[in-house]
């Protein structure tokens, strides 16, 4: 488009009294941009005034104002490209002039002083002006087949809920189920813990009610004893193979190269073409991920509701439990099962059991760990189960040893109620040993709160062991992408499919999927029928983001996406390696095949790529570049003592805001660093870091989240990747004879605003203390 | 394992320590605020969050024989400060009175002195004896029962002769004597055991002079009713109480004095009003109805505490001896012969009840908790 420009600067809020208003006019002036001011400027008479300019051919407007992260609703003009200039949180409310004072008359004009806190608003306008003429309006991106049919993997109690409630808001969606028959877990209990008000006592299963009102629906369909082969596309054009279990098809998803097949006799890497080989012949009969199945149905989102599996021991891990030497210790699982057919009686003789204990804990030495995959479902089940041993036997007891007792919310009420039956004893402790004595056994406990130690007697003993879910076993998901078939294991969530994004709790690390229920966290049945909804509405969401041609988050509504310059691609691979949600597959040649649709805007592409050939519309290579190459870089020319340089590249989701905050507490910071947003660390590329230091800046921080096991990364591996990569970037300065100390990252999280001014001036400090760029004035 | 550790949960003790005004105490989840809370309670191994587990338990075994139980003075700071309502002071309660009807001989007695629905058969039980046995005299001879008791000054001795009361109160005092004192050895053995058990005790054995050394140090605290004054939440009660002990010790120097002079001296009642025994008499007979009115405020008032029959039995036994003795008296002074000789018989069956039946009663704690604390005392229990 054609760009009529036009700068706007507030000088409300402060801004006017801080700054020299004329000479920051000059700035936009000097360069043939028509500058304007207005007290108000988010008021009713300034947003006329720019609506007025717009309405007369103005359409790149720079707001010098307050931060892009308010009124943004105000400034809003479709078909505009707007930008904002922080003037106000990050110049005039961080700098107070009480700290950073103005120059007086005298001062003006010599050698010796210059003014801070203006430099800083008159390089952020240059900066903003540099990336306005650099960025385009972005268009959505439109798939070329689109269907709003959403699949459900799992025919449980939360792929059921998950499906009644797609189908309720006017989804089409389709239950595939591995078993027989459709219900689950669900289906095979005595009795299941309250759902509702006042959760106080054990209701019968809710599940065949569950499968009665999903009967109603004629937009569900139900297809049991089938599983998903594969599912290729994008979201709003999946494309799904589904099959009998079991059965081998030319659909079945390839399995990417294990890491030693990827080796020659010598442990040598194999060159590209004879990786192909080996890969295709590892995948023979099997299509390749970029041939779509003619015979597959479309599907716009998939909600995965795969479920769990009974923990399996190993070995002897529970010897000391009994379990495997003594028939009558089970598993929570197997005591369910036995529940659920009738009285519980000792496997071992058929007797009654009136006596059990259950076991929280393995409890070996200092760890006291629950058992592995257990959660506070399984304190609960424990209780449920100790109810039943009371409903069976009039003088039964049942005692629960627990290290931790969980029971999150309003389950409490159902703690609470459980503890009122005279025969359910608790107590923390730590249960070293089950064996037998006579006919029945003693359990053995430590630390309790009875004493040092105790012992009881039992007929039975359960181990509250956990729910492993499906995806420890199997990919389920069977994704046809260049990744691998299964959500990329990080390392973090014992192959549960969380993201472990408190913000998103159901979105996984593939776009458009859904997970929901044990197959993202061991939970009750009340939980998973929650958890259903969310991830249903989650489906829709993305659906109805695919229809708009935006992103469905974190940067919900996002209309730009990455674009390839393919004609200078050299096949590297490392967008298809290093994006953190497998929206890359490659061709056979490993040229890039982008995914729009299942992209979430990060531009951890745009930071990998050597050859720079990826961007956004708003937001790439040139645009920020321009702005580091916009921002005045002073030398000995200009004063004698002229002042530092250093570039901040701010993640937008936590940094960026903590600054802004840090200006709206009226904390101070050095005035010499120049900021630039960007979308995620993982999109800063080496080159602006580059540009930055030949043009004479003296150092260059990343501020962005937390990585490692707490991981804060909106994109799970973007502040992780650039850490990796400024790592590699200390090497090459060494090259350049410039201190690896110039380059730094910090982590923060969006509270931590009061930290960040001693972060930010240390920073300076430090590079002070290097002295100044030698590339200075080059 | 050794057999001390195996633990056998006695539901049948829980449900009978819900019944008796422990009915809260499976709510507890052992958060030990009510031990901070209680001001009272020792330093190792505070009451009564130890307690309160064994409860819910049904380890009868470590409560009955507990002399933490009788340290406990109620006064219902853990009960307020509790945060699930667990009520552990209720707790302690029933179990004490639990631990009562367990060492008091003939169980069936103390189940009755226990229920409600026997006390008229208790209540009047004095009155059948004191007829029956009068009668019995009668026929052989001796009538120390009159009840038209004539002459100018209305002398109670002339009704029912000292002689008849005394032959029925003082075997009836021995009686007393004797339940406690097989009560008591159980007691202090079970008790002794206990601390062995949970570490709450310096001493092997447990050694006669050094105990009555202890109970010497300990009388002065209790005499000052120092471990009470401490409770915070029931400030007044300890006042009240305060009031009844007194008058109860004025009362049994008063009753002594005057067994000294009708059976030594040979000078029988009524005394004159201006005597100094008298006058003791009369004080304690007022403080004994003023502070058996203000524990019945206090009980009535407190709504977030339970209070059981027990707890009314005792009251009432208490308010009824000093409301009968004090009327009996007034109503002689007036000269209404009829209604005092009444009321006389009445405060006979009132003191019998309370005193024969005390070991059974909830004042059996007056002995229990002594023994108790002077325990503490001889174990070094801090």
């Amino acid at each position: 488009m054609d760009k009529k420009y036009g700068v706007y600067i507030c000088t409300g809020c402060g801004i006017g009294d801080a700054l020299d208003m004329k000479e920051l006019c000059d700035v936009p002036e000097e360069e043939g941009f028509p500058v304007k001011t207005h007290p108000f400027l988010c008021g009713k008479e300034g947003v006329e005034l720019l609506k007025t300019d717009i309405k007369d051919g103005t359409n790149t407007l720079l707001i010098g104002a307050c931060s892009r992260r308010v009124n943004f609703d105000v400034f809003r003009f479709d078909g505009c490209i707007v930008d904002r200039v922080n003037l106000r949180e990050q110049v005039v409310w961080s700098h107070p002039r009480s700290e950073f004072p103005a120059l007086t008359e005298e001062q003006k004009g010599d050698e010796e002083h210059f003014d801070r806190v203006q430099m800083l608003a008159e390089d952020y306008l240059k900066m903003g002006m540099a990336k306005v003429g650099k960025i385009d309006l972005p268009e959505p991106y439109k798939p070329d087949t689109f269907t709003r049919k959403i699949l459900v993997i799992g025919g449980g109690i939360t792929g059921i809920s998950a499906a009644i409630d797609a189908a309720k808001a006017g989804y089409e969606v389709t239950i595939v189920e591995k078993e027989a028959h459709i219900g689950g877990y669900a289906a095979k209990v005595r009795k299941q813990l309250p759902i509702e008000d006042p959760y106080e006592e054990l209701i019968p299963p809710v599940i065949q009610a569950k499968i009665d009102e999903l009967e109603k629906y004629s937009d569900i369909t139900v297809r049991t004893n089938t599983v998903v082969a594969r599912i290729a596309g994008q979201p709003g054009e999946f494309t799904v193979t589904l099959k009998k279990p079991g059965e081998k098809i030319e659909f079945d998803v390839p399995f990417p190269l294990p890491e030693e097949m990827k080796l020659d006799e010598n442990g040598k890497d194999l060159d590209v073409e004879k990786q192909h080989e080996v890969y295709l012949e590892y995948n023979k009969g099997r299509a390749d991920i970029l041939t779509i199945d003619p015979s597959g149905e479309a599907f716009g989102a998939v909600i995965l509701a795969a479920g769990w599996r009974p923990y399996e021991p190993e070995g002897d891990e529970f010897a000391h439990l009994g379990l495997g030497s003594l028939p009558d210790v089970v598993t929570n699982c197997q005591f369910e099962e036995m529940a659920a057919n009738g009285k519980i009686m000792r496997p071992s003789d058929g007797r009654e059991a009136k006596s059990v204990v259950f076991v929280q804990s393995p409890g070996k030495g200092d760890d006291d760990s629950d058992f592995e995959y257990a959660g506070s479902v399984t304190s609960l089940v424990s209780l449920k189960q100790a109810k039943y041993v009371r409903e069976d036997y009039e003088d039964g007891k049942a005692y629960i040893f627990y290290q931790h007792m969980r029971t999150p919310g309003l389950a409490e009420n159902f703690y609470k109620s459980i503890q009122q039956d005279e025969g359910i004893f608790l107590t923390k402790g730590e249960v070293v040993s089950v064996s037998k004595n006579g006919e029945g056994m003693i359990v053995e406990a430590d630390n309790t709160l009875l004493g040092e130690k105790i012992s009881v007697k039992a007929d039975m003993v359960v181990l509250a062991t956990g729910m492993v879910p499906a995806t420890v076993d199997d990919p389920v998901v069977n994704l046809a992408y260049r990744q691998g078939p299964s959500f990329r294991d990080i390392g973090l969530f014992d192959g549960f499919c969380d993201s472990n994004f408190i913000c998103f709790p159901y979105e996984t690390q593939r776009t458009g999927i859904y997970a929901a229920g044990g197959i993202r966290r061991s939970m009750t049945m009340e939980e998973s029928i929650e958890d259903a909804t969310g991830a249903a509405l989650k489906a829709i969401q993305c659906i109805e983001s695919v229809d708009r041609g935006v992103s469905v988050h974190p940067r919900s509504g996002d209309m730009s996406f990455p674009d390839f310059f393919f004609q200078r691609c050299t096949q590297c691979k490392r967008c298809t390696d290093e994006c953190p949600f497998g929206a890359l597959d490659d061709d056979e040649k490993g040229t890039p095949k982008p995914n729009p649709a299942r992209c979430r805007r990060c531009g951890t592409c745009m930071g990998a790529c050597p050859e720079r050939i990826i961007g956004f519309a708003d937001y790439n290579i040139d645009s920020v570049g321009s702005m580091v190459k916009a921002v005045g870089v002073p030398s000995e020319d200009d004063y004698d003592e002229p002042p530092f340089r250093i570039l901040g590249l701010v993640c937008e989701n936590d940094a960026y805001p903590a600054l802004d905050m840090a200006g709206l507490n009226r904390l101070s910071f050095s005035a010499d660093v120049r900021f630039i947003p960007v979308r995620c660390l993982g999109s800063v590329n080496v080159i602006w870091i580059k540009d930055a230091l030949s043009q004479g800046m003296d150092g260059v921080f990343l501020l962005g989240c937390k990585h490692g096991d707490d991981y804060q990364c909106h994109f799970v591996k973007g502040s992780e990747l650039a850490d990796v990569r400024m790592k590699k970037i200390g090497e090459a300065l060494t090259s350049l004879a410039l201190e690896e100390e110039r380059v730094t990252q910090f982590e923060v999280a969006i509270d931590d605003c009061h930290k960040l001014p001693k972060m930010i001036n240390d920073f300076v400090e430090e590079v002070e203390g290097l002295g100044p760029n030698p590339f200075k004035g080059f | 394992m050794a057999d001390k550790y195996l633990i056998e949960p006695d539901i049948g003790f829980i449900k009978e320590l819900e019944r008796l005004g422990g009915d809260t105490l499976k709510k507890c989840f052992q958060c030990a605020t009510c031990s901070v809370a209680c001001p009272i309670s020792p330093e190792t191994k505070p009451f009564p969050r130890k307690e309160m587990i064994a409860a819910s338990w049904g380890l009868k075994d470590r409560l009955v024989g507990n002399a933490d139980v009788w340290l406990c003075h109620n006064c219902g700071d853990c009960t307020t400060l509790c945060p699930r309502g667990a009520k552990p002071g209720d707790v302690l309660g029933a179990v004490r009175s639990y631990a009562v009807a367990e060492y008091a001989t003939p169980k069936w007695l103390g189940r009755m002195v226990n229920d409600p629905k026997m006390l008229p058969v208790l209540f009047l039980s004095p009155a059948v004896l004191f007829l029956v046995l009068g009668f019995i005299l009668k026929i052989v001879g001796v009538n120390w029962l009159n009840f038209s008791p004539g002459g100018e000054e209305i002398v109670h001795g002339n009704f029912f002769n000292t002689w008849l009361v005394d032959l029925i109160f003082v075997p009836t005092a021995a009686w007393v004597v004797a339940i406690f004192g097989l009560g008591l050895y159980r007691f202090l053995d079970d008790i002794h055991q206990n601390a062995l058990l949970e570490g709450k005790t310096d001493k092997e054995k447990i050694d006669g002079k050094d105990f009555l050394m202890a109970l010497w140090r300990v009388l002065p605290t209790i005499l000052k009713h120092k471990k009470f004054s401490e409770c915070g939440e029931n400030e007044g009660r300890a006042t009240s109480h305060l009031m009844v002990f007194y008058s109860f010790i004025g009362l049994f120097i008063v009753t002594n004095c005057f067994f000294f002079s009708l059976y030594i001296l040979q000078v029988h009642g009524p005394y004159s009003q201006m005597c100094a025994v008298k006058w003791l008499a009369n004080i304690s007979g007022i403080v004994l109805v003023i502070g058996g009115c203000l524990m019945i405020k206090d009980r009535l008032s407190k709504t977030d505490e339970v209070s059981t029959y027990k707890d009314w039995y005792l009251l009432g036994m208490v308010l009824g001896v000093g409301l009968t003795g004090m009327l009996t008296e007034m109503t002689r002074l007036g000269g209404l012969a009829g209604p005092s000789y009444f009321i006389y018989f009445v405060h006979l069956m009132f003191v019998f009840n309370l005193f024969a039946f005390l070991p059974f009663s909830k004042l059996a704690h007056l002995v229990y908790r002594t023994v108790a604390m002077t325990y503490a005392e001889y174990a070094g229990r801090k």
